[in-house]
């Protein structure tokens, strides 16, 4: 692959190695990181995450990664499924924190 | 009274009525059996992927699988008093008695009855489909949790869905004694009730990312390379989960990914990245909201990330790219019973369900 799509893929599989960690850990979810697949629904069927869960998210969003309280209102069609988290921080977090391993 | 549409219809229309309105199915490929009997827990326990965990009145979204671990079945399970109701695609009526016969631990037995011969399926999909039934039904569907379901007069009301959008699947008594499509259909005008065909379905799947046993569900796809592993449990045995243990144990080399392209996209095509093959087109067609071509791949995991693109056909050397699923963004989830109603839709901004920088 090319150089620079390998890093940007590489940068991808980081940051959603950190929110299924944030699903498993945070949220108690009952399954392992490799179980979590980046496109399936995050809530109602899929994980099945409620809406405290999605305020446990705003929260690690804000906290891992930098992404603002303004952004919030975008947050309800961002939080479809993890690969989707992963678009809406690499757009909205802070580039430090969402670089940071 | 036939709620068929005319396939060569304008689909786009129809989805139309999908993700901005309601619309009505006729879902007569639906399979439903009623099964009961002293062992039905331990019987369906063995043949459903997912941990049995239900109250009555609940359902869990899961598939059937084969001994290779590919679905035969798209179904939901759900807990119905001492009985539990198997609502599901992908097998007729006598395939998924077969399917349970041919499953169950030896020696239990199971009554089975098919509910297609007593009653009709039908779904309501759309934002404000909560609201005609809710006017046809009862209030207690605004109350119905998403997975749950309940019995009325002459129906039982099932909340679940595969657009992205509020969806009821209603089955009711054929013998219609009750009118309640009739009402349906009446009331329906109010709140802009349309009707969809399976085509305008399917492509409502496709751009929500819901798998659909009647097309990628025939592709041989284990559910950890369609991305279903939240449909069953490791943690269990059914049919299938050995060789599902050993895909898991060996690493995914490939993934089904949501692929867009400007260009056409068929079943076999082939895709490659800076000339060498990554995969194949699963299935391909035009997305009625978005306009482009969606399509899902089955891509060699290193490419089967959203941003990679630079895939290109082989065959027409059309270009295409992986995005991240869903493809659209459902007005259903801005949609709020208690704030809103289609009657005064116009007076509320909802976000767009798709913009050309999604």
């Amino acid at each position: 692959m090319q150089s620079e799509l390998m890093q940007r893929v590489a940068r991808r599989e980081r940051i959603l190695s950190r929110l299924q960690a944030v699903v498993v850990r945070q949220l108690q979810y009952r399954r392992e990181a490799d179980e979590l697949d980046p496109d399936a629904p995050l809530f109602g069927s899929g994980f099945g995450l409620d809406s405290l869960d999605a305020v446990e998210v705003v929260v690690c969003l804000e906290t891992d990664f930098g992404v603002s309280l303004s952004e919030h209102e975008l947050l309800r069609g961002s939080m479809r499924s993890l690969n989707v988290l992963v678009d809406f921080v690499i757009c909205h977090g802070d580039p430090k924190r969402v670089l940071a391993d | 009274m036939s709620l068929q549409t005319d396939v060569a219809r304008d689909v786009a229309s129809e989805v139309a009525s999908v993700r901005q309105r309601v619309a009505l199915t006729e879902c007569e490929h639906v399979v439903g059996l009623r099964l009961s009997g002293p062992s039905v827990f331990e019987i369906v326990d063995a043949i459903c992927p997912c941990e049995l965990y239900l109250q009555d009145g609940q359902m869990l979204h899961t598939l059937l699988l084969d001994e290779t671990a590919c679905p035969v079945a798209d179904a939901y399970v759900c807990a119905d008093g001492q009985d539990f109701v198997l609502i599901t695609e992908g097998l007729s009526p006598d395939e998924l008695r077969a399917y349970l016969r041919q499953c169950a631990p030896a020696g239990l037995a199971l009554d089975i009855r098919d509910l297609g011969q007593s009653q009709r399926p039908v779904s309501l999909n759309g934002p404000y489909a909560w609201e005609l039934l809710s006017a046809v039904l009862s209030a207690e569907v605004i109350g119905l949790p998403y997975l749950g379901f309940y019995h009325g007069s002459g129906f039982t009301c099932f909340r679940a869905g595969k657009t992205g959008e509020y969806g009821y699947d209603l089955w009711l008594d054929r013998s219609g004694d009750d009118g309640l499509l009739e009402r349906l259909l009446n009331v329906g005008g109010e709140y802009g009730l349309g009707r969809a065909g399976l085509s305008a379905l399917d492509a409502c799947s496709l751009e929500n990312w819901v798998f659909n046993m009647r097309r990628e569900g025939r592709a041989r796809l284990s559910p950890i390379e369609l991305q279903l592993q939240w449909r069953l449990s490791y943690r269990k045995a059914f049919p299938g989960s050995a060789r599902l243990g050993e895909l898991r144990r060996a690493g995914p080399r490939r993934r089904a990914v949501l692929v867009a392209s400007e260009h056409e996209l068929s079943q076999g095509d082939v895709l490659c990245f800076a000339g060498e093959p990554v995969g194949e087109v699963v299935l391909g067609e035009r997305s009625p909201t978005r306009g482009d071509v969606l399509g899902i791949a089955v891509l060699a995991m290193p490419h089967a990330h959203p941003g990679v693109g630079s895939l290109e056909v082989a065959r027409s050397g059309a270009s295409t790219r992986v995005i991240s699923a869903p493809a659209v963004n459902n007005r259903s989830l801005y949609v709020d019973p208690q704030r809103h109603s289609y009657g005064t839709r116009s007076e509320h901004v909802f976000p767009p369900i798709w913009s050309t920088g999604a």
